[in-house]
């Protein structure tokens, strides 16, 4: 067996250096040999194009440390064995002492005083804070902030029992309505279009008969979410936080919702006191209800399967054989959704390749010119175009839907922002299956 | 040789490995009288207690590539069966957050040289941990930390207990207090400091996403809490995930530091802990979040449709503009740390030019705040709180039933 001359060289200059420095760690210090190697070709590299790598320097090596500037900006690093304890006698303890602030301070003026005035040791400029300067949001909260989640669920498919989503049926009038009232909202303004059919089939609906009746209770636990199909509501906000009993316990009225509005979106998201009272302002009120974890299953079990699905195509792909789990995971999460009429051309021959596709749903056929009939039929789990992801050269063959088509893309330049160059990962494993056999693209 | 290694031989020799108590329990089972069994038991709960008084932060951080494996990162983070609240003498509130209050801590009845040993205690009541639906998330909790136990920037779980009511998390003690009360009190921090305390982030994130294969899931200021020395020491993984090549779906984090794709139900992955980086550098240089508003439904609807806006004053680098902008980039096939090179990409951008990143490793950079702290057990460094309120929920019979088997691991 022989190594490249590189490798053979680059060993026994380690060689030389472990057999000087005799280190304790070897592990950290072949590290940082080759680490320190790469630094210094690099720097090379970028300082001229025909520069050759720079030969190891020994005094340059092991430490570095105190000579480069620093880019924390304190002047100076710790040296490698001291430094320790650090820690800064506060004198002034007596200072400032809140019962809600930590009782270390500031000095007045916007400089600032110990305990951040620079190091121990006391030299060295002060501290690296900037003075508050003007332009401060003063409306912003300062306080700490506390975390939020939803309650953890498990997609239906990787557990045992068997969810679907309930259907509530409506009219085509409802459904437009529907559709209208939410499309503007930033949690269903991405879906697609079968988990936006199975919400709007989920919405339920929900009468309420008479006037000033609290459909949601300000400072209550939120679950649900709705649109008003009929009839109007008030919305109450006491600055108290939460409704209170007695005469004034809703607060000021702040705004009506009419036909088509909606009101309690953040309960979709998670279990948070309500941040209103709504009331119905008249009688026979009707809305539409969706609650929590109804929205979030379906939105996670269609995700959760086509992302299995999209993997699945994936491995099925030879050009991408040697990608581990993961990077197909990536590849996945990136691909994008389109769905096609029958007869669309998907891809042109002679036209520049830059995008590879899966077929996620439908048919589609291969057609090359100068030949009426398809070359290549091409079913679910079917994918053409990937070796736009190899190289720049022109579409073998056209590529036209059967049927209607829905299929999944990525682009080369999102590949390789992802992966990097597909040559490289074809470099992993040898590339055996040839190409040609099974897709005609990829014959000139 | 290490005073790492050393600790790794000591606690093996001693046996007080709490994981190892199964092994002497079963070997004493050859003379099962009921006595020797007692005695084995206070035996090991002496020794676990000792176990916790001998823990001490190594003086060089074991490289990232054996956090795992050596011995003493192994001993640490098992759930005893022996401790009790009643080991520990709780003397002060540190923090509370939604789900826990944590203590500052002393050994009950200290030997002699363990007298100013402290320690942090989070609790965490098992009937808030089921109606607030967290159960999954303090079992993460509790696995991911003992699995990182040992990494130079991320507190240390020593050990885990329970007792009928409450979960017990015992952490290293991080006397430093949080970066947000240094970053309220300062206002803003300059780009020197904040970069001082991205690039130890960027470290914490590299290895739990490409080492441990862990989401975090809740960057922000309130979570970094500051070592001694000025270091970052991040807490609180009560969100934290071993993701396994998998997208996970459920809500969770800081209204503010909420990536879209989560917000958005997407399925999300690692990659919202580089989308909150990005936040948390924008908060460090100007002193507050880039969207933010009283309503959290309105910060939702910046996060997802608005682009960073940078201020006019105070000034903020080219740089430092540029890695926020591509680390709060809604398209995750364009959002560094998730694109091409991961963590080293990041490493590699402009704003940490000239960082030695294995000199922030080893610590090698002094820190830009010292926090005054004067002794070992001083807690000034922490805001004060409120005590606890009475009138909480109990742990029913029927809930015991219920949930008690989903907490044994604790
Ligand atoms: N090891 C530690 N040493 C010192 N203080 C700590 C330690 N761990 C936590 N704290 C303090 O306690 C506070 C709350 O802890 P933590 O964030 O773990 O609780 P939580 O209830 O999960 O919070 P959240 O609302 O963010 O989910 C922290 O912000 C910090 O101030
Ligand atoms: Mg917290």
């Amino acid at each position: 067996m022989s190594y490249p001359s590189a490798y053979q060289e680059a060993i026994e200059s380690l060689n030389q250096e472990v057999s000087r420095a005799q280190p304790s760690d070897i592990l950290q210090f072949c590290a940082n040999f080759f680490a320190q190697r790469l630094e210094g070709e690099r720097a090379d590299l970028l300082a001229g194009p025909h520069s050759k790598p720079p030969a190891m320097s020994g005094s340059a090596f092991p430490g570095r440390f105190g000579a480069n500037s620093n880019p924390f900006g304190d002047g100076e690093k710790l040296g490698s064995a001291g430094g320790i304890s650090n820690v800064i006698e506060e004198e002034e303890t007596d200072t400032v002492e809140s019962p809600a602030a930590p009782n270390f301070s500031f000095g007045a003026g916007g400089s600032f005083s110990s305990p951040f005035s620079g190091d121990g040791a006391g030299q060295g400029p002060p501290s690296s804070f900037k003075p508050a300067a003007d332009g401060f949001p003063d409306q912003y909260g300062m306080g700490r902030r506390t975390s939020v989640s939803a309650e953890s669920l498990n997609p239906t498919a990787s557990s045992n029992d068997n969810w679907s989503p309930p259907f509530h049926q409506k009219t085509l009038e409802q459904l437009t309505r529907l559709r209208k009232s939410i499309s503007g909202n930033f949690l269903f303004n991405h879906l697609d279009d079968d988990q936006s059919s199975q919400i709007l089939g989920a919405l339920v609906e929900k009468p309420i008969p008479a006037k000033d009746i609290k459909v949601i209770t300000q400072g209550d636990q939120g679950d649900f979410f709705y649109v008003v199909e009929k009839g109007t509501f008030d919305v109450y906000v006491n600055p108290a936080g939460e409704f209170q009993p007695g005469p004034n316990g809703l607060g000021t009225k702040v705004a009506t919702i009419e036909s088509g509005g909606s009101f309690g979106e953040l309960a979709l998201m998670y279990n948070a006191p309500r941040a209103a009272t709504v009331m119905s302002a008249e009688a026979s009120c009707l809305l539409w209800a969706l609650d929590r974890i109804t929205f979030r299953r379906i939105l996670m079990d269609s995700t959760f399967q086509r992302r299995r699905l999209y993997e699945s195509f994936l491995e099925e792909v030879p050009l991408l054989a040697s990608l581990t789990k993961y990077e197909r995971s990536k590849i996945a999460d990136a691909l994008e959704t389109q769905k096609y009429p029958a007869g669309t051309t998907i891809i042109k021959e002679g036209d520049a390749g830059e995008a590879f596709y899966l077929l996620e749903s439908g048919e589609a056929e291969a057609f090359k010119s100068g030949n009426p009939a398809a070359v290549y039929q091409y079913k679910k789990g079917g994918y053409f175009g990937e070796l736009a992801l190899l190289n720049d050269a022109p579409r073998a063959a056209s590529v036209i839907s059967k049927t209607e088509v829905k299929v999944a893309t990525l682009g080369k330049d999102g590949f390789q922002r992802l992966l990097g160059p597909v040559e490289s990962i074809m470099r992993r494993t040898k590339y055996e299956t040839g190409v040609e056999d099974i897709d005609p693209l990829s014959t000139k | 040789m290490k005073s790492v290694s050393r600790m790794a031989t000591t606690a093996l020799q001693k046996t007080t490995h709490p994981h190892l108590h199964s092994h002497s329990d079963s070997s004493s089972a050859s003379t099962p009288s009921s006595s020797s069994q007692n005695n084995n038991t206070m035996a090991s709960a002496l020794q676990e207690k000792e176990f916790v008084a001998q823990f001490a932060e190594p003086h060089t951080p074991l490289p990232p590539q054996e956090i795992q494996t050596r011995q003493r990162s192994q001993d640490l983070g098992h759930s005893s069966r022996n401790l009790s609240v009643k080991d520990f003498e709780l003397v002060r509130t540190l923090g509370t957050g939604t789900f826990a209050r944590v203590w500052l801590v002393r050994l009950s009845n200290p030997a002699e040289q363990d007298r100013d040993k402290v320690f942090a205690l989070k609790v965490l009541r098992k009937v808030e941990v089921i109606k607030l639906k967290q159960v999954d998330h303090v079992n993460h909790e509790r696995s991911v930390l003992a699995d990182v136990a040992g990494h130079p920037f991320i507190t240390t779980l020593i050990t885990s207990f329970s007792d009928h009511d409450s979960l017990y998390m015992l952490l290293d003690y991080c006397p430093g207090g949080e970066v947000f009360s240094y970053l309220r009190k300062a206002k803003r921090f300059d780009e020197n400091t904040s970069r001082f305390y991205a690039a130890e982030i960027v470290l914490i994130i590299e290895f739990l996403h490409e080492r441990e294969g862990v989401a975090y899931r809740d960057l922000k200021p309130e979570n970094l809490l500051l070592d001694a020395e000025g270091h970052i020491k991040l807490v609180d993984f009560g969100f934290a995930k071993r993701l396994g090549n998998r997208e996970t779906y459920t809500l969770c984090g800081t209204p503010e530091y909420l990536a879209p794709e989560v917000i958005q139900s997407k399925g999300h992955t690692t990659a919202v802990d580089w989308w909150a980086l990005g936040i948390l550098i924008y908060e460090f240089l100007t002193g507050y979040p880039p969207f933010w508003h009283q309503n959290p439904i309105e910060i939702y609807k910046q996060i997802v449709s608005k682009p960073v806006h940078f201020p006019s004053e105070p000034y903020t680098s080219p740089e430092a503009q540029d890695i926020i902008r591509q680390f709060c980039t809604v398209d995750r096939s364009h959002r560094l740390g998730n694109v091409q090179g991961g963590a080293a990409a990041v490493k590699a951008h402009p704003f940490f030019r000239g960082v030695y990143w294995d000199d922030v490793y080893y610590r090698k950079y002094r820190g830009p705040i010292i926090p005054p702290v004067r002794y070992l057990g001083d807690a000034q460094c922490f805001d004060t709180y409120p005590d606890e309120k009475h009138g909480r929920d109990v742990y029913t019979h029927e809930l015991v039933k219920k949930w008690d088997h989903y907490f044994e691991d604790f």
